[in-house]
C-alpha cells in the first residue's frame, strides 16, 4: 500500500518545478526611505522575561521607547522557523509598522526573504547574518567584555583554576572563550580556562550539571556564555565567584558576581532609528559589529570581591579598548602552538567568526 | 504534624457509623434525583459533531472570557479570531501553511496509533527524514530534475528507518516503545547538532546550519502567497492516508489490530506484517514532515526545525480520533489557533505564555468533550 502511495509524492514532488525561490539582490545604491515616519515593532525569539537575552532586548526597548518617545509594541516567544517569523511579521506590516527588528540568528533567510518582498519596510536583526538595502544584521564584540570580565576573573581566582559554561563550540562562541582567557592571563599569569559546553542555549539542567562539575574539578571562578544564570545561581550557591553573560547578573548572585557582560541595544536602536527616519540610513553590507564604543556590549563591574587597584586596572583597559586596543593583536598561537595572528598584526573579522582554535591555557572536550 | 493527622479521621468515621444508623439519610437529595454515568455503545455522527462543537464553543467562551477579563474587548475578539483569519490572504496562507505538515505529523501519529504503537518519537523520525534528504541534497545525487523526488524519497526512508528499531524491539521481544522511541528523539537531535556543527556547519558564515539548498532542492512556491508545494502534497498524503485508513482491506486489518491484535492472530491475519506496516509508515510520515519543513520553508537543515511537532501531532491524532479526515480538520483548527495567538500578541501585547493558556484552555474543552460521546448522562430520580 505504501508502495502505490509513493508513485503519488513523486509527481507531487517533481510537478513542483523547479523555479528559484531567492531573487538576486537589488543593487541598492540610494539610502533607504520610509514612507512616513518611523513605527517601530520587536520580534523576541524566547520569553521576554527569560532573564538573559530577551530581557536585554525587551529592556532596550523600553529604553528606546523613552528615549525617541514612541511606542514599540514586541511579540515575544517566536521560534526560528520562517513558518513562525512570517506570519507575525506580516501581520505588524499590514498594520503600518516599517522598521521590524529581530532577535536571533535563525530570522536570518526569512528577513532575508521578507526583506525583499517589503522593500519600504526597514529590517534590523540582532545576532543575525543576513544583509541587504533594507536590511542589516547586528551584533555585538562580546570578546571585548569578556576580556575585561576574564581579568577579574583570574584577579579573584586563587590558583587561577577558571571554569566556563558555553553553549556551543563555535565562532560566536568560541572568542569569547579565548579572550576570557587573555584577560585572566592579564591578572593571573598562570591562569586556565576549562570550558564545558551544553549544546544548547537555554538549558537550566546542563547548566547545572556542567557548572557543578567545573566546581568538582576545584575551579573557583566561573565564567559563562549560555543564556540562564544558572552558572551564576551555582557559583553563589558553593561559595565561590563567578561572572556573566547578557545581563548584571548580580540580581541573581549578588555575592558571587564580580563583572557580567551587558548589552544595551539602545545605544545602537536609537540612533539607527533615527537615521532610518531621517532618510540617511544606508546598511552595512557585512552587518553592524559593534564595539563598546559604538554602543555594543558592555561590561557591569565590579562586585565587592573584586580589589579596588584591579576594578582601576579594568576600568584603564576598557578604556583603552575604546580607544582602539584590540583583543586578539598579534603575535598570537593558539594551544597547538600554530600561529594565528603574525606580531603586529590584528585578527581580521571574517577569521573571528570562523574562530575554531583556542588560545593556550584554555582546557575543553575535543 | 502526627498528632492531627491521628485524630482527623476520627469525626468521619463517627459520620459513616451515623449514616448506617438512620437509612433514609437525606430524603431532599432524593427528590432532586441523581446523575448516572452511563458507557454509550454507540454514537451517531451528528450527536459527535454536535458535542464536539459544544466542547470547542465552551473553549471559545473560556478564552474569550479570560481575554475580556484582561482588558480586550468583544468586539476586537471577533475582528481577529474571525474577521481576520478568514478575510486576509496573508492569514488564511499562514494557517494553510502552518497546517501542512501539522496534519502530517497528525496523520503519522494516527497511523501509529491505530495499531496501538505509541509512537513518541515523530520528532527524531523528522530530523533523521530531514538528514536522509539533506545527505542528498549537499551531496548533488541525482539530475537536478530528479532531486525533489529523491529527497522525499530519502526522507521517507530516513523516518522508517529511525522507527524500525523500535518497532522489531517491541515485536520481538515486547520491549516497550514509548520509551524506545522517545528516547531515539534525544540521539536524533544530539546528531542533528553533531552534523550542524560539525561537517555540514554553513561554510558562508560558519553558522551551525546547512548551507541552503539549491533552487532544485526547494519546493517552488505556487504563486499565491507563500504557499509552496508542501501543501498539496500535504493533500495527497491526506487522501492516502484516507483511503488507507478508511476504504483499505489494510485499514481494516489495523482496526483488529487496535482491538485484539491476538485474536486477529488466532483468525490467521497477518498482525505482526500489519503492525511493522502501519509503524513504518507512520516513521516515513514524519520524515516527509522533516523534509517538507526543511525544503518548503527554512530551505536548510536547522536546529530547531522539528521542534513542537511530536506533541503537536500526538494531539492531533488524539483529537482527531485517528481518522484522516480528522487530522486535516484538527491540523487545520490548531493552525488557526496558532494564527489568531500570533495576532493577539502582535496586537494586543498579550504574552506568549497567555497566548499558551488559552490555546490549552480550547483544546482541553475539545479534547474533554469526548467524554460526553463515550458516555451518557442520566438524571435519575
Amino acid at each position: 500500500m505504501l508502495r502505490r502511495l509513493v508513485p503519488l509524492c513523486l509527481v507531487a514532488g517533481l510537478g513542483s518545478g523547479l523555479t528559484g525561490v531567492l531573487g538576486a539582490d537589488p543593487a541598492g545604491a540610494a539610502p533607504f526611505k520610509l514612507d512616513g515616519p518611523p513605527k517601530v515593532a520587536m520580534v523576541l525569539f524566547g520569553p521576554k522575561n527569560d532573564g538573559g537575552w530577551g530581557q536585554a532586548f525587551e529592556e532596550g526597548r523600553v529604553r528606546t521607547e523613552k528615549a525617541l518617545g514612541i511606542q514599540i509594541p514586541v511579540v515575544d516567544n517566536i521560534k526560528e522557523s520562517s513558518s513562525a517569523i512570517r506570519p507575525a511579521v506580516e501581520l505588524f506590516i499590514k498594520r503600518g509598522y516599517n522598521v521590524i527588528i529581530g532577535t536571533a540568528f535563525g530570522y536570518s533567510d526569512t528577513f532575508k526573504e521578507l526583506a525583499q518582498k517589503y522593500p519600504k519596510v526597514a529590517f534590523l536583526n540582532g545576532s543575525g547574518t543576513t544583509n541587504g538595502a533594507n536590511l542589516e544584521s547586528f551584533y555585538g564584540r562580546t570578546y571585548e567584555p569578556h576580556y575585561l570580565c576574564g581579568m577579574a576573573a583570574g584577579a579573584v581566582s586563587k590558583e587561577g583554576k577558571l571554569g566556563f559554561v558555553a553553549a556551543n563550540p563555535f565562532g560566536v562562541v568560541n572568542w569569547t572563550v579565548n579572550a576570557y582567557e587573555l584577560g585572566a592571563k592579564q591578572t593571573k599569569p598562570q591562569a586556565t580556562t576549562t570550558v564545558v559546553f551544553t549544546g544548547a542555549w537555554n538549558d537550566p539542567v546542563k547548566e547545572r550539571a556542567a557548572a557543578e562539575a567545573l566546581v568538582g574539578q576545584g575551579i573557583d571562578v566561573i565564567g559563562q556564555h549560555v543564556d540562564t544564570p544558572t552558572p551564576q545561581i551555582v557559583a553563589q550557591e558553593k561559595g565561590i565567584h563567578g561572572t556573566g553573560h547578557h545581563r548584571d547578573m548580580s540580581e541573581f548572585a549578588p555575592k558571587a558576581t564580580l563583572c557580567s557582560l551587558v548589552w544595551f541595544w539602545d545605544r545602537y536602536l536609537i540612533p539607527t532609528i533615527q537615521k532610518i527616519g531621517a532618510g540617511t540610513w544606508e546598511p552595512s553590507p557585512y552587518g553592524a559589529f559593534l564595539s563598546i564604543k559604538d554602543g555594543g556590549p558592555d561590561i557591569a563591574c565590579c562586585g565587592p570581591a573584586v580589589p579596588k587597584a584591579v576594578a582601576d586596572q579594568i576600568q584603564t583597559e576598557r578604556q583603552a579598548i575604546i580607544d582602539g586596543k584590540k583583543v586578539y593583536a598579534g603575535p598570537l598561537t593558539d594551544r597547538d602552538g600554530k600561529e594565528r595572528v603574525p606580531a603586529g598584526g590584528v585578527l581580521s573579522d571574517a577569521d573571528l567568526w570562523k574562530m575554531d582554535w583556542f588560545v593556550p591555557g584554555v582546557i575543553s572536550q575535543k | 504534624m502526627d498528632a492531627p493527622s491521628e485524630t482527623a479521621p476520627q469525626p468521619a468515621r463517627d459520620g459513616a457509623a451515623a449514616a448506617r444508623a438512620i437509612p433514609p439519610a437525606h430524603p431532599s437529595r432524593r427528590r432532586l434525583g441523581r446523575l448516572s454515568v452511563g458507557v454509550r455503545q454507540h454514537a451517531s455522527a451528528r450527536l459527535q459533531g454536535a458535542v464536539l462543537a459544544g466542547g470547542l464553543l465552551t473553549g471559545l467562551a473560556c478564552a474569550a472570557a479570560i481575554l475580556v477579563a484582561a482588558g480586550i474587548g468583544p468586539a476586537d475578539l471577533v475582528q481577529e479570531f474571525v474577521v481576520a483569519i478568514v478575510t486576509s490572504p496573508e492569514s488564511a496562507a499562514a494557517v494553510l501553511v502552518q497546517g501542512a505538515p501539522l496534519a502530517i505529523v497528525g496523520l503519522a501519529a494516527a497511523l501509529a496509533f491505530r495499531v496501538r504503537f505509541w509512537n513518541i518519537g515523530i520528532e527524531g523520525q523528522m530530523i533523521a527524514g530531514a538528514i536522509a534528504a539533506t545527505v542528498v541534497a549537499l551531496h548533488d545525487i541525482g539530475p537536478p530534475a530528479l532531486r525533489l523526488p529523491l529527497m522525499l524519497a530519502a526522507a521517507a526512508l530516513g523516518g522508517s528507518a529511525w522507527i524500525l528499531g523500535p518497532v522489531l524491539l517491541r515485536l520481538r521481544i515486547g520491549l516497550n516503545e514509548i520509551i524506545s522511541t522517545l528516547l531515539l528523539n534525544y540521539v536524533a537531535f544530539n546528531a542533528l547538532l553533531h552534523l550542524l556543527y560539525g561537517p555540514w556547519r554553513d561554510p558562508e558564515n560558519n553558522f551551525p546550519n546547512s548551507q541552503l539548498y539549491e533552487p532544485s532542492e526547494q519546493l517552488a512556491e505556487l504563486g499565491w502567497q507563500n504557499l509552496t508545494w508542501a501543501l498539496p502534497l500535504a493533500g495527497v498524503l491526506l487522501l492516502g492516508g484516507w483511503w488507507l485508513l478508511s476504504i483499505s482491506r489494510f485499514g481494516f486489518l489495523t482496526r483488529i489490530a487496535e482491538a485484539n491484535p491476538r485474536m486477529g492472530e488466532a483468525q490467521g491475519l497477518p498482525m505482526t506484517r500489519v503492525i511493522l506496516a502501519a509503524t513504518l509508515a507512520s516513521g516515513a510520515l514524519a520524515g516527509i514532515a522533516g523534509f517538507m519543513i526543511c525544503a518548503g520553508a527554512e530551505h536548510r537543515l536547522t536546529q530547531s526545525f522539528a521542534s513542537g511537532y511530536g506533541f503537536s501531532g500526538i494531539l492531533i491524532a488524539f483529537l482527531a480520533r485517528n481518522s484522516a479526515p480528522g487530522v486535516l480538520a484538527v491540523a487545520l483548527f490548531v493552525g488557526t489557533l496558532f494564527v489568531a495567538g500570533q495576532s493577539l500578541q502582535v496586537f494586543y501585547q498579550i504574552p506568549a505564555s497567555a497566548v499558551q493558556l488559552l490555546q490549552a484552555v480550547i483544546v482541553l474543552c475539545v479534547a474533554a468533550s469526548d467524554f460526553f460521546i463515550r458516555h451518557r448522562l442520566r438524571w435519575l430520580r
